[in-house]
């Protein structure tokens, strides 16, 4: 049995944020459930309310402009962004990721937002959209307020969000569109597994991105570096960035060599 | 709080409780008892069952979602009285041991079906990555998947045995 809470589902984006400003840490969001129903039932957490975001119409839906850029709403699946033709001609990276998560039945279930929320150090979706430079769009009955996702990370599983906030979107900027990209996400099986260590590169005529996962307490991103950075130059500056740790699913020295051998692979293959 | 849902082409309205998982409120609440619970953390996949289309673990969903939402799972695929293809196949080709994977599975290969009515052995693999089977072994299941999709020669299987 899982402990007591009430379950609400506001249809609109004013009553959720009024149900958050009012209960505060009382209350939970629930997207797709992947992490907050194993917490809840792990005695993780006890919200008194679990707030369904799903039935709110304008969290959902990607577009693209060439001004903005990209923009992913919250509610966005991982089979969504797997399959919808803006991502995958535009932002290929985005795609990408999003297959590598889980299992058939958690893409059809996970969200970007709760993929970024959780902020955990494996976190698939949040590797590739440092990469990409993205934004976080967040709003609470104040206002809304736009932070890089480079600075929404401020530890194992923290983040700049409060209590009473939503994040209602990504946004990639027009920059990135069509650049190149290479990721690598190591598993210690075939099927669906966290990663151990995962590398997102990202490159254009002018610029080279690295976003870095599973080697640090979040996912990180080195400086940028000119398209033509030598790999070595790369490999210094990713080695003295990462932090792996040792825990039950990999020593910290393999997530180091593992770290630096993808970089390796997908700066030659880029 | 109350909700009406449909299952199997049956439709349920039903007072529930607000932390009720779906996965309880099918086998406990309705008594549909072929959905199983393995981990329940989303890990296993004993739990899958279709919501609108689309395959997901019951285990981390709440009743309380699915208000509105059509629902199929594995009580649904015998409701003639007779196994579906599908059963019959895994039935056939010992893709069953001790079952307890079986209803999930067979979940994840009809959604599967359902959009790729040919699926390559790769695709099959990748389709039932979330559903574990700790006995039969999946090279059976996925033999029985291609059986099930008339991808085998029956014949060719009669000579090799
Ligand atoms: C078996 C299993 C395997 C997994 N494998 C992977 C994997 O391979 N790669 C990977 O990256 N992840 C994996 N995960 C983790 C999880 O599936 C992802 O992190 C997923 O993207 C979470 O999204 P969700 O919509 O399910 O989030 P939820 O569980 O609904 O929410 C997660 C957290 O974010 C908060 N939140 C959600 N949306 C918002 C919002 N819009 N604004 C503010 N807060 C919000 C919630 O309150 C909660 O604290 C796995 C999980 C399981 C159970
Ligand atoms: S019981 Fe739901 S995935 Fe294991
Ligand atoms: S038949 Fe026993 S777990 Fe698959």
């Amino acid at each position: 049995m899982l402990q007591t809470f009430s379950y609400v589902a506001p249809d609109s984006r004013k009553d959720l944020l009024a149900i958050l400003n009012k209960e505060g840490t009382r209350a939970k969001i629930l997207a797709g459930g992947t992490d907050l129903m194993v917490d809840i039932r792990g005695g993780k957490i006890a919200p008194a309310f679990v707030v369904d975001i799903k039935k709110i119409a304008d969290l959902k839906g990607v577009s693209y402009s060439a001004t903005e850029g990209l923009s992913i709403g919250a509610v966005t699946t991982c089979i969504e962004l797997v399959t919808d033709k803006t991502i995958v001609a535009k932002f290929p990276i985005i795609a990408d990721a999003a297959s590598r998560l889980g299992s058939t039945q958690l893409r059809n279930r996970a969200t970007i937002a709760g993929n970024i929320c959780t902020a955990s150090p494996c976190a698939d979706l949040s590797c590739a959209m440092l990469a990409l430079g993205a934004s976080v769009e967040i709003a609470s009955m104040t206002g809304t307020r736009i932070v890089k996702l480079a600075d929404f990370f401020t530890g194992v599983k923290t983040t700049v969000i409060k209590a009473d906030e939503l994040v209602t979107r990504l946004i990639v900027a027009p920059e990135l569109v069509n650049a190149k990209f290479g990721m690598e996400k190591l598993k210690r099986i075939k099927g669906h597994d966290l990663s151990l260590a995962s590398v997102a590169v990202v490159k254009t005529g002018t610029l080279l991105r690295v976003a870095l996962g599973s080697c640090a307490p979040t996912p990180i991103v080195l400086p940028d570096f000119p398209a033509n950075a030598p790999l070595a130059s790369i490999l210094e500056v990713a080695g003295k960035t990462i932090k792996p740790i040792d825990d039950v699913r990999a020593s910290k020295e393999y997530r180091k060599m593992m770290i630096m051998t993808f970089i390796e692979q997908i700066i030659l293959r880029l | 709080m109350k909700i009406t849902l449909t299952i199997n082409g049956r439709e349920y309205t039903r007072d529930i409780a607000e932390n009720r998982t779906l996965l309880r409120f099918i086998r406990e609440d309705l008594g549909l008892t072929g959905t199983k619970e393995g981990c329940g953390a989303g890990e296993c996949g004993a739990c899958t069952v279709i919501v609108n289309g689309k395959t997901m673990n019951s285990c981390l969903m709440l009743a309380a979602e699915c208000s509105g939402a059509v629902i199929e799972t594995i009580e649904g695929e015998s409701e003639s009285g007779e196994l579906s293809k599908m059963q019959q196949a895994f039935h056939k080709h010992h893709a069953v041991q001790c079952g307890f994977c079986t209803p999930g599975m067979i979940m994840s290969v009809k959604a599967l079906v359902k959009k790729n009515p040919k699926p390559t052995v790769h695709q099959i693999q990748e389709a039932i990555e979330g559903n574990f089977c700790r006995c039969t072994g999946y090279t059976q299941i996925i033999e029985a998947v291609q059986a099930g999709t008339d991808q085998r020669d029956e014949q060719e299987e009669l000579r090799r045995v």
